[in-house]
């Protein structure tokens, strides 16, 4: 036993100089932990703002200006005038996304307490601005249009609505995307370190070379979870605690302590995972394949991306069955944005560390095979 | 004298070290010339230089009478000059048939269908490969292999041909068949030119004419006959190791006889051992006993079954039958006592070359468990011992293969083992590296009492043996001291006994040597040769042919090709949503009147909300939010109901939203929003208190009426993996080829960069193409997704898409040098901006600028649009005509980008 754990820190050891002898792999995991996450939270964000509008002004009048002048940023690019022809086109050709018109003789009917009628044309292939963007913009011109009819009175509604977020009360996106983007960076380099770490040994001949001397293979599987986790663990937590905190000023609102606790658990899981497929291929190139779809799917189907309830059911049960990284998000999630304690995240450790357990058996149950 | 090369003060290196100093040599043609030499003095370069595979540094080069620095000279000679390089059939493509891999060479050099059958007949027929044409090269005995590639550089009838250590690890029957065979081919074709690399020294003396090499220099050139006068010497491995600057201090090897000792309890004791993997039997019942101290040698053609007997002993394989007993105890694989008894050297090396040479040892010295004070002692013994602490900080790798032998050795041996198992430990090693190993052999047993089991296909390190076994299919055939086998098989060598053995044992199906009589049928010279540019396409249809067939023979890579799209778009359609739906939601309502009671209903009559048990004060929605349970709660607080009532004042409520995913923070306020003012209005109509204001706005959306995530997201994700699989595929088929070497095939025969790479792009571009349709089924029948445009058109534009992203994998390929770097740099480079930048997510027109020419900078913003134009957008060929363009741009800057990128020669 005691020789056992000897053994495992001496392979870990030695793990660790593979890994700093790596200059390559080793400027991946910096990159990837400090300016990825930054640029990742910079660009590509789902929130609503600088949306690209374009005015149909039949109306030319003083209202119809107004209303035209109440499109600005943030939410909003300043709007560009178009004639009635020229909108279908643009709209066509994904120049803008939102269009709107105003009819002729918009102020006049209003004037008089007829009917008048706002269009708002959305290109609804922009799925995930055509919807809030256009709900904003007819809340914004449904309040300059009262506030210019009837001056004073703020509101055409008679119950007034105060939103009270939670956890993140100005909705920044990149909040949510600087710590999605580094849980999915521990599982995307915890695969691939793990993996190559094992197919490199079997292209190599220095399992079958290890497997002579008197270690067994468990204590090869662990010192490699354990070096690859360590070094994942440390660059992901520094990541968290300097750019994510630090430079791009995320506050964290739980205990970082839980966080570590739950990361390294999940950093295990994702290491056997990559040992587990890695024992299914011969070469890095096999590996390749292999691990580019896992790694999508990992990825994408984690509720990092977009929230699992937005998914068919079976698919979200599907992927909380198979996946560890669903867990991992939702403690992530709690622990991170909400400061849950970890009563409230019991269950997803629970899993996580089962999943850990199942990837692990299978590994070694594989390793023999690994051989012959 | 004629000469086939010549070279004038040529020199190599490779970054600092120097591979070839101011060499200048004539080589006679019409000879057979043998380059002999040590490893690392310069041989495999010198061959690569004359064969046009790798690119002059410094000096001149002329072959066959002309300098060939011009790239037009190389593409002329090529016809004229075969390459086999270093490795057991290196070249070759070990899952095509003996017959598909000559008709892909016969290709190569642009011959028509009838030309190639008839040489290849002939070929095969002379080499004796003639009963195998449908067996795959991978599958081939290291000697077939051999010959397999011998016919491949044979099939265009060269001038000149180059072989660089061709009979290394082979055994020495094969070997002899090998050389026949040469000998044979160029009776028949008298006037080529054959210039060989060999460690071999027995090998060298059949040879007309030999420069032996040393240290990037020529030390001696001559007959073989004359080589030995020269150094007064009996045989050459003698002649050469006096030549050597070290040779003198170098003796021999000499073998002190061993004390035996009756009775003893032997080392090694075998029994009916068997090893099956499937129906094969890789060891048929091996029995044999080795006393302690002894040297036992284990002999036999390749793929016979050493290998597996000796990881049977170490216990690295479970035996199917029989067992095997270590100091009279039971051996089983669990068995970490038996383990510190053992040292291993596998076949190659396989020692860990991220650790210097001390790390190894102390690596190794650590898992046998030395006790602590022993360790570093030991360490220190053992770089003295084995002559390692010039080098004990220096990386394995940068070592000379004899040195890195050593070391292994070194290893194997810092537990003191008991028994030492080495399999073929001197193979591609020189002689003079070799005596040195041996000399540490003999000592570790005649001083230290070591078993050692060594596995060799030398047959002069087996004469050295106490005893020995031949092994032939899995069984052993003789053992006993080399004279006792030698006389038995009343044969005057110990190498004539062993070929007499294994020709003794002609298997089923196993290769038979050609009647000696069979004449090799002179080749078809002076066939009409086809036009230039019938050549052309023949070598670009080799390529096409033979990609085709190495991947539907790939499964793994059949499987990313084929079902990889599939499984992607299916994950992706489904996972990446943007539809907020079922959003759990709370309500605290204080007020209990019954227009709190409408407002809770309006919240929960649609069905992005679903409600939830109602929670009573702030603690459990605290609670609730925390654990993700609850995403929206509405607190109505008391007196709103009144209020309405009155029509003063403006209640207020409030709603509390967890922002911790603000996209669906953010929805579900646009549709709380929207609930508000729909409840006003209704409320006001109710009441008569209607506002003055008659405005309604009124949202149409286009292009997707229903709103749905997945009509607007499978489009463009459709556009992401094409991006994405495509490129990787192609971004591995010509990096593999830089891995398993058959890239030298490209190097030394005629084939042009465009005719590589457009050859090696048209299957993969073929295959995503069929992905597309698979992927647009997909997205009209799970996905209903509506097809509002042309479908002809979005093909049309989908296939020159593909084009342009095959392109781009290839072009990464042609700069990157393995596998998994290409995949990964492919990966990196494709996915980012097709994913942040072509308008998968945020449309191109909300990019700031930079974004915008990043993401059009890559085809997949061009063909976005495409895809969802005609699915929802109604788009026709009309409207796409200028992306169309761009795309086949793409197409075309990728393959001129690649074309320059790949190299035609090594540097």
């Amino acid at each position: 036993m005691l020789q056992s754990l000897r053994n495992i820190g001496r392979l870990t050891l030695k793990e660790l100089r593979a890994i700093r002898g790596d200059r390559v792999m080793i400027a991946l995991i910096l990159y990837v932990f400090t300016a990825a996450v930054w640029l990742v939270s910079q660009a590509g964000s789902t929130e609503v703002r600088d949306l690209t509008v374009a005015v149909v002004d039949e109306d030319h009048s003083p209202l119809s200006r107004r209303l035209t002048d109440a499109i600005r940023p943030p939410l909003f690019e300043a709007p560009v005038l178009l004639s009635a022809d020229a909108a279908g086109p643009a709209l066509i050709a994904g120049d803008y996304v939102l269009v709107l018109d105003i009819p002729p003789g918009f102020e006049a009917d209003l004037r008089a307490g007829r009917s008048a009628n706002l269009m708002i044309q959305a290109d609804a292939t922009a799925v995930a601005f055509a919807g809030n963007g256009s709900s904003f913009l007819s809340q914004t011109l449904a309040r300059e249009a009262a506030d210019y009819l009837s001056p004073g009175s703020e509101s055409s509604d008679l119950v007034n609505i105060v939103f009270r977020n939670r956890f993140n009360p100005n909705l920044t996106a990149q909040w949510f995307t600087s710590v999605m983007q580094l849980m999915n960076n521990v599982t995307v380099l915890m695969l691939i370190l793990a993996g190559a770490s094992l197919i490199r040994e079997r292209e190599r001949g220095t399992i079958e070379h290890v497997l002579v001397m008197p270690v067994r293979p468990h204590e090869i599987v662990l010192s490699k979870v354990l070096a690859n986790g360590m070094v994942i663990l440390a660059a992901s937590v520094a990541s968290l605690v300097i750019m994510v905190e630090g430079v791009m000023g995320v506050p964290i609102a739980g205990s970082l302590g839980l966080y570590v606790f739950g990361a390294a658990l999940y950093v295990v899981a994702a290491a056997s995972i990559g040992l587990m497929l890695a024992s299914f291929t011969h070469n890095m190139g096999q590996f390749g394949l292999l691990v580019i779809p896992v790694i999508v799917i990992m990825f994408l189907l984690s509720g990092g991306m977009t929230p699992l309830e937005s998914m068919p059911v079976w698919l979200q049960w599907l992927m909380r069955t198979i996946s560890p990284a669903p867990h991992f998000v939702a403690f992530a999630q709690a622990v991170l944005y909400r400061g849950a304690g970890i009563g409230l995240v019991l269950n997803e450790i629970a899993a996580i560390s089962a999943m850990s357990l199942a990837a692990l058996a299978l590994v070694l149950a594989r390793f023999r095979k690994i051989l012959s | 004298m004629d000469v086939a090369a010549r070279l004038e003060g040529v020199s190599h290196r490779y970054g600092k070290t120097v591979a070839l100093g101011d060499v200048t040599l004539d080589i006679p043609a019409g000879k057979m010339v043998g380059l002999i030499g040590p490893d690392g003095v310069g041989k495999s370069t010198l061959l690569g230089l004359v064969s046009g595979v790798r690119q002059i540094q410094t000096g001149r080069v002329e072959v066959l009478g002309q300098d060939i620095r011009p790239a037009r000279i190389r593409a002329a000679l090529g016809g004229r000059i075969a390459y086999m390089p270093q490795g057991l059939g290196r070249n070759l493509y070990p899952t095509l048939s003996v017959r598909e891999n000559l008709d892909f060479f016969g290709r190569l050099f642009g011959q028509g269908a009838a030309e190639r059958t008839e040489r290849i007949a002939m070929l095969l027929e002379a080499t004796g490969l003639a009963p195998f044409p449908d067996r795959p090269a991978g599958k081939l005995s290291g000697g077939m292999k051999q010959k397999l590639s011998l016919c491949s550089a044979l099939i265009h009838d060269p001038d000149l041909l180059i072989l660089d250590e061709p009979t290394t690890g082979v055994d020495p029957l094969s070997r002899r068949q090998f050389w026949d065979l040469i000998d044979r081919i160029r009776h028949n074709l008298g006037d080529m030119s054959v210039i060989v690399a060999t460690a071999y020294m027995e090998e060298a003396e059949r040879f007309d004419w030999l420069a032996a090499m040393n240290d990037g220099a020529v030390i001696a050139t001559g007959a073989p006959a004359e080589i030995r006068a020269q150094a007064g010497t009996a045989t050459l491995e003698e002649a050469f190791i006096k030549m050597l600057p070290e040779g003198d201090s170098a003796a021999g090897v000499t073998l002190r006889p061993r004390i035996d000792r009756p009775g003893a309890t032997p080392a090694i004791e075998a029994e009916g051992l068997t090893k099956r993997f499937g129906a094969f039997t890789a060891v048929d019942h091996v029995a044999f006993t080795i006393p302690e101290g002894e040297i036992f040698g284990f002999l036999g053609s390749n793929g016979c079954g050493k290998s597996t007997t000796m990881k049977m002993l170490t216990g690295l394989l479970e035996p199917t039958e029989g067992s095997s007993k270590l100091f009279g105890e039971e051996l089983s694989t669990g068995d970490m006592e038996a383990r510190r008894r053992i040292g291993y050297m596998s076949q190659g090396f396989s020692l860990y070359s991220e650790l210097t040479v001390r790390q190894n040892l102390a690596l190794h010295a650590d898992l046998y468990a030395l006790p602590r004070e022993r360790r570093a002692p030991r360490v220190a013994e053992v770089l003295a011992e084995f002559e390692l602490g010039e080098v004990a900080e220096m990386m394995p790798e940068s070592l000379p293969l004899g040195i890195r032998q050593r070391l292994q050795l070194a290893v194997a041996t810092i537990h003191e083992p008991r028994i030492l198992i080495l399999d073929e430990p001197t193979s591609g090693v020189d002689p003079l590296a070799r005596d040195a190993f041996w000399r540490k052999l003999v000592s570790l047993s005649r001083d230290r009492g070591v078993t050692i089991f060594i596995s060799t296909h030398f047959m002069n390190e087996a004469e050295r043996c106490d005893r020995i076994s031949l092994m032939h299919a899995g069984r052993v055939l003789d053992v006993g001291t080399p004279a006792e086998i030698t006389e038995r098989r009343g044969a005057e060598t110990l190498e004539a006994a062993f070929i007499a053995a294994l020709e003794s044992e002609t298997p089923p199906e196993g290769e038979t040597a050609p009647p000696e009589t069979a004449a090799l049928p002179s080749a078809p010279r002076g066939a009409r040769a086809p036009g230039p540019l019938v050549q052309a396409l023949t070598r670009l249809w080799a390529y096409c042919w033979r990609e085709s067939l190495e991947l539907i023979r790939d499964p793994i890579r059949l499987f990313f090709a084929g079902l990889g799209p599939v499984i992607l778009l299916l994950t992706m359609g489904f996972g990446i949503s943007f539809d907020v739906d079922r959003l759990s939601f709370a309500v605290n309502d204080q007020d209990r009147t019954p227009e709190s009671r409408r407002l809770t209903e309006a919240f929960t009559a649609i069905p992005q909300f679903a409600a939830t048990a109602d929670f009573a004060d702030r603690a459990a929605l605290d609670d609730r939010m925390m654990r993700g349970d609850l995403a929206v709660a509405l607190e109505i607080p008391d007196g709103m109901g009144a209020a309405l009532h009155r029509g003063t004042e403006v209640p207020e409520v409030s709603l509390w939203i967890d922002g911790s995913m603000p996209f669906r923070a953010e929805t579900a306020r646009a549709y709380a929003l929207g609930l508000m003012s729909d409840f006003s209005t209704q409320i006001a109509a109710e009441t008569g208190t209607s506002s003055d204001t008659s405005l309604t706005i009124e949202t149409r959306y286009l292009f997707n009426q229903a709103f749905k995530s997945a009509h607007a997201m499978v489009p463009s994700v459709i556009v992401l993996i094409l991006m994405l699989i495509p490129a990787i595929m192609s971004a591995i088929s010509v990096v593999r080829e830089k891995e398993t070497g058959t890239i030298a095939n490209f190097r030394s025969t005629p084939v042009r960069r465009v005719e590589f790479l457009v050859g090696k792009q048209l299957p993969y571009i073929a295959i995503a193409w069929i992905a597309f349709w698979v992927l647009a089924t997909l997205g009209l029948s799970v996905f209903g997704i509506p097809l509002t445009g042309s479908l002809p058109a979005l093909g049309l534009a989908a296939l020159l898409y593909v084009i342009a992203t095959t392109g781009f994998g290839q072009f990464i390929s042609s700069f990157t040098a393995t596998q998994v770097s290409a995949v990964f740099a492919t990966a990196v480079i494709a996915i980012i901006p097709t994913v942040n930048f072509s308008g998968l997510i945020v449309p191109v027109s909300v990019l700031d600028t930079s974004g915008r020419i990043i993401g059009l900078s890559f085809p997949g913003a061009w063909f976005q649009p495409i895809s969802v134009g005609v699915f929802l957008k109604g788009f026709g060929l009309g409207d796409i005509q200028p992306k169309l363009a761009m795309l086949a741009l793409f197409g075309l800057l990728y393959l001129a980008l690649a074309v320059t990128a790949l190299r035609k020669q090594e540097r």
